[in-house]
């Protein structure tokens, strides 16, 4: 008895030395913001509230998830909010059309989700063999795609919105408002999409290769891994993360135009950032991306709750808070 | 050090060169400078200004009309002198990003003799523009409120969704303020949502939590409208309040002609003001008519009387 | 007695809770060329940075012209005349030569910078040194040695009282070393005190007035130079006779068919024509001068860099050209000379550096990489190559050159290597563990492996080789079996007074 105390104290021990701070920090500074939150209003913690807060993470924060991968080999994406915006776009004017042949039928939108995580896929391939194969840095590539399919949605949309035919939106409207075992559906989908992140960046070759990628090029090289088909690999992920955003922002107002999905890309890298992964890749801290995303959700909606602050100041505090959070974080690891 | 400075010389004599290589013309040619469709209602801007083009040049084979975009005020002053250099213009029709850092290009462009028309956001300066053509910035705000004060029956408690920090957005503001001062409606709180659909949406999302009663929300412009109404189905509250939009977007106007609760009116602040613009301006060419001046164009209530008066299916706005 | 310049009384000092030094007292006299050694983790790089400021002592008193002083960080022992010139280069690569001379410490005048002077005062240091340098070439186009020498003119531009060189001739020629000797001497002569720490003992015995040895953090003596020969330093070093550096040859290799077949081999501005023929169980060695082209060859075998022509053969079946995950698949590894640029993720932990080439056997039945596999083999490795840890989830930078090497090797053999090539395997280790990585390339060709040694320091080569290619400019000069391999007769083909175009 005495001796299975002693060797499950054991285990408590050694389970607190693998848990780094750098891995916590992103929680505590979640939480922090959650008791700053409910002190500003009590309002905070109501049941509705929190739903709406960590449902909209989810967007950012599924991008942000492929975003971790991207920067853990040491490069950075800035497409993924214009990506985004294409394929609502492409996935609306493809659902109007099918309509006409299919009708409102789970059909249409079926085969409108399969579209969007075919575009998603192939903008990364993209994105990624122009920066291989190309040998041009991902920063001036992904800066070219961003312009490109911004400027794509809103010849789609002709300078307007484009929006989902009434019918199909009905029907497809759930996948955002839904809920499951009173859980919203975005949520759950964000949390699949977490841990399957999870297990390929920590348990899988590709994430080993995509963490030496990150940690040294030459060395990667040297280690016979196929630096430049990992890296395309990485972009793809990315895009398809971007589609799985997609798919479940359609629902929510049915339309988009050349303002959906703006600046998302600097939200989901300062997720990433924030949760504790560098920007020069080599680490990844996916649960610390999931962190960081809600990190940002809850700032705009504290803002939001609160008439303390002018809200000519929004921005300033925004500011305050990100740097505090990571502050929080760094300091706590000593 | 030396070599650039060199480099940067040739490459600024250069340029001169071919901007002073200008062409001699016939034509009268008008250019139209306005922002890229980066949302609604510059979409439909874009949209009307095409429209126009094209019909304006097939009636008057003598007229030339340029249409250039810009994404930023910056840019914006950039297409200014290509129009004048590259293009020679006679006449000027424009919307300005901003009214501040597009004052003194438009200015130059009026000492070089060239007719200046000014739409939707004045120029800092006054006896710049020849003509100028506006929607009533600060008769939005009050029609809005005139409305509201009506409907609540002068009491009630609001929310209010404004736009993005600016001149336009501060004027329909105060305008608004200053009608309900006089009454018993409470501001429960406001917040910038950018003229754009899913910070409507995020945040009425929050109004909603935290506010148990909201008798009325002034949305400002349809594009947050949008957002808002979707927060307000999903918290299943559309019986509790009603929304003033604003702008004249198609689908706002289609749920007024409907008779949708939810959205009784409309206020107009029309997109196709930049029309009306190049019309004036083109007038001056082909008639006798006397145009200078101001044309401001009225924020009009749409109701479900009057409301087919203003439904442009084909518009993308 | 001459002053002292500097000197420690009683320091320790640990990193977290590995103890590294213990009451280390050390003497440095005005003007004199004191040798520092010590097998790799001895403490000797942490001595040196404690007295350039770049770490503090936990207790004991460090004291400079017999004052207690203490540097808070590099730029207060500077201003104090101590100056450190470091092992891995400090240096901004996309800056000229002046400009990285000056870095930090630029002229100026009336608010900027004066490049004239600073052009006049680099010109000046660099000819005092004897270099051919051009003052205004980027660093990065030049070549170590170059990179080496523009680090200590760097130093010199500080007009430093006390220079402390860690390994400062570990790249450079031996005509270059020649000039540095005279650079150090005359500096001395002005009364400049120097530290000098080598893994080289013939420098030390050349160049030195006194040697400290330190073993395992503790200092073992200090001595006049002129009274210790290289294995009285050695024994000092390990603590143990060093009886045999180089384990024996075995007998010559049975030739029949090669296991590695190179025919003509061409890499642009590198490698011309090179052919080569490798047998199971030879060690061969591949001698030369610095950029004689050998590591361009090998990464040309190994698929790691393109070739404009040639073919490899590896027991009769060609190799593809272009990827090195053939090459391992066939068992054939390459350890490149560039260890902490190339060899290993020195911000990642030992494990994943272990596994790298090997994760396909550190799988769970599902296909997930099995952490308890992966924590074995290191496990294993750290046995079978006695590496020192100060933890097992350290990081590789954490750990000293040697057992860097060490965990480099580790990391080869885990695909069971056939053929194993090996580029500068002791550049910067020690000598216990260069005698440890000489047995292992000795028992590898025991077993029936081959294995390539490419070498500058040619008593390696000698010791080792059942048989040697020498190269030079890109081209294989000739090649030598039996009593033909000694170093004159390298020498002969490798400065180009033997041999042409052979094989």
């Amino acid at each position: 008895m005495n001796q299975e105390a002693a060797t499950g104290w054991a285990k408590v021990k050694e389970l607190g030395s693998r848990i780094s701070w750098q891995d916590v920090g992103p929680l505590i500074a979640v939480f922090a913001l959650m008791v700053l939150g409910t002190a500003i209003n009590p309002t905070f913690l109501s049941m509705g509230n929190l739903t709406n807060v960590f449902t909209r993470s989810a967007f950012t924060g599924i991008i942000a998830i492929g975003a971790t991968f991207v920067i853990g080999t040491g490069s950075i994406d800035l497409s993924v909010g214009s990506m985004a915006a294409f394929n609502s776009g492409v996935m609306i004017i493809f659902m109007n059309y099918l309509v006409q042949h299919w009708g409102a039928t789970w059909a249409t939108v079926t085969a409108a989700m399969a579209l969007s995580l075919l575009l998603g896929a192939a903008g990364g391939l993209v994105n990624g063999l122009v920066i291989t194969k190309g040998r041009i840095e991902s920063f001036i590539v992904t800066l070219g795609t961003m312009g490109i399919f911004r400027s794509l949605v809103t010849y789609l949309a002709n300078g307007g919105t484009l929006s989902l035919n009434l019918p199909v939106r009905g029907l497809y409207r759930p996948v955002y408002y839904g809920t499951f075992l009173k859980i919203p559906i975005p949520l759950i989908i964000f949390c699949l999409v977490a841990m399957v992140g999870a297990v390929l960046m920590y348990k899988t070759r590709f994430g080993r290769y995509v963490l030496a990628i990150g940690s040294s090029y030459h060395v990667a090289h040297y280690s016979a891994i196929n630096v430049n088909r990992i890296r395309v690999l990485t972009y793809i992920l990315q895009g398809i993360c971007v589609a799985i955003a997609t798919i479940i922002y359609v629902p929510r107002l049915g339309s988009a135009s050349g303002t959906t999905g703006y600046g998302w890309e600097l939200e989901a890298i300062a997720a990433v950032i924030i949760g504790g992964t560098a920007m020069k890749g080599g680490t990844a801290k996916i649960l610390g991306t999931v962190a960081g995303a809600i990190i940002f959700s809850i700032i705009g909606n504290i803002l939001n709750l609160s008439d303390a602050i002018s809200q000519y100041l929004n921005g300033a505090v925004q500011g305050l808070i990100i740097i505090g959070a990571v502050l929080v974080q760094r300091t706590s690891k000593e | 050090m030396r070599r650039t400075i060199v480099a940067l010389t040739i490459l600024c004599l250069a340029l001169l060169l071919i901007g002073s290589a200008a062409v001699a013309q016939d034509k009268v040619k008008i250019g139209v400078s306005i922002p890229s469709a980066t949302h609604g209602w510059t979409g439909g801007v874009n949209y009307w200004a095409r429209v126009t083009q094209e019909r304006l040049q097939a009636t008057y084979p003598n007229l030339e009309i340029i249409l250039v975009t810009a994404g930023s005020a910056a840019e914006q002053a950039n297409t200014l002198e290509d129009l004048y250099a590259i293009h020679n213009i006679d006449a000027l029709v424009i919307l300005p990003f901003e009214s501040d850092p597009l004052t003194d290009p438009v200015d130059m462009l009026k000492q070089q003799g060239v007719f200046i028309t000014v739409v939707d956001r004045g120029l800092t300066r006054a006896g710049i523009e020849d003509i100028y053509v506006a929607g009533d910035n600060p008769g939005m705000g009050r029609v809005s409120a005139e409305y509201m004060v009506e409907a609540l029956g002068g009491k009630g408690d609001i929310v209010i969704l404004r736009g993005i920090p600016t001149v336009i957005d501060n004027q329909r503001f105060d305008a608004f303020m200053e009608v309900i001062a006089e009454t018993e409606i409470n501001v429960l709180d406001w917040q910038y949502a950018y003229w754009n659909r899913d910070d409507g949406f995020e945040v009425m999302q929050d109004f909603l939590a935290r506010f148990p009663k909201i008798d009325a929300v002034w949305a400002q412009d349809d594009d947050i409208a949008l957002g808002v109404i979707e927060a307000v189905k999903q918290a299943g509250r559309e019986e509790e309040l009603f929304i003033v939009g604003g702008a004249g977007m198609k689908e706002m106007i289609k749920r007024v002609m409907d008779g949708d609760r939810l959205i009784p009116v409309d206020v107009l602040y029309p997109p196709n003001m930049i029309a009306t613009a190049m019309e004036v301006t083109a007038l001056r060419y082909v008639s006798n008519a006397a145009i200078l001046g101001h044309y401001i164009l009225d924020a009009t209530l749409v109701t479900p009387e009057n409301a087919h008066l203003y439904y442009f299916p084909d518009s993308p706005f | 007695m001459a002053e002292l310049a500097m000197q420690t009384i009683k320091i320790c000092k640990s990193y977290g809770t590995v103890p590294v030094l213990f009451d280390v007292d050390f003497e440095l006299k005005k003007g004199e060329i004191h040798a520092l050694i010590g097998e790799n983790g001895a403490g000797k790089s942490t001595l040196v940075k404690i007295l350039a400021g770049y770490h503090q002592q936990a207790s004991g008193e460090l004291l400079r012209r017999g004052k207690p002083v203490t540097y808070p960080n590099t730029g207060a022992a500077e201003a104090d005349g101590v100056v450190m010139i470091h092992q891995e280069f400090n240096l901004a690569n996309d800056l000229t030569v002046e400009e990285n001379i000056f870095l930090g410490k630029e002229i100026m005048r009336r608010g900027f910078l004066d490049k004239a002077a600073m052009r006049q005062r680099s010109a000046e240091i660099l000819q005092n040194l004897g270099t051919t340098i051009n003052p205004r070439a980027r660093v990065k186009d030049l070549s170590v040695s170059d990179k080496q020498m523009v680090e200590i003119a760097k130093a010199l531009a500080l007009n430093s009282e006390v220079l402390i060189m860690d390994e400062p001739t570990a790249v450079l020629t031996a005509g270059e070393i020649d000039v540095l000797f005279k650079i150090i001497r005359a500096l001395r002569d002005h009364g400049v005190s120097i530290v000098y720490i080598s893994h080289k003992l013939h420098e030390v015995k050349a160049l030195a007035d006194r040697v400290t040895v330190l073993r395992d953090g503790h200092r073992i003596c200090t001595e006049r130079a002129s009274e210790l020969n290289e294995d009285d330093m050695a024994r000092l070093m390990v603590g143990r006779e060093l009886s045999t550096l180089f384990p024996p040859k075995g007998q010559a290799p049975h030739r029949s068919a090669p296991v590695l077949e190179v025919q003509k081999i061409s890499c642009p501005r590198y490698v011309q024509n090179a052919s080569f023929q490798l047998y199971a169980g030879e060690v061969l060695g591949f001698a030369g001068l610095i950029g004689a082209g050998r590591t361009e060859l090998m990464e040309c075998v190994v698929g790691l860099r393109r070739r404009s022509s040639g073919t490899v053969l590896y027991r009769g079946k060609p190799l593809s050209a272009r990827s090195y995950g053939d090459a391992i698949r066939n068992r054939i590894v390459y350890l490149s000379e560039d260890r902490k640029g190339k060899g290993l993720f020195t911000s990642m932990p030992l494990a994943p550096n272990v596994t790298i080439l090997s994760l396909h056997e550190h799988l769970t039945r599902f296909g997930f990489l099995d952490g308890r596999k992966e924590e074995a083999t290191l496990d294993q490795t750290i046995e079978e190559f006695d590496v020192r840890i100060p933890s097992k989830r350290a990081l590789v930078s954490m750990l000293s050159g040697g057992n860097q090497q060490k965990i480099a090797l580790g990391k080869l053999m885990q695909v069971e290597p056939d053929i194993v090539i090996l580029d500068e395997p002791t550049r910067g280790i020690d000598v216990g563990t260069k005698q440890q990585v000489y047995y292992f390339i000795r028992e590898l060709a025991e077993r029936g492996k081959s294995c390539i040694l490419i070498s500058s320091e040619l008593p390696e080569i000698v010791g080792l080789s059942d048989r040697v290619i020498v190269m030079r400019s890109g081209v294989v000069m000739g090649e030598l079996t039996g009593e033909e391999v000694n170093e004159e007769e390298i020498m002969l083909y490798a400065t180009g007074v033997k041999g042409g175009m052979a094989g």
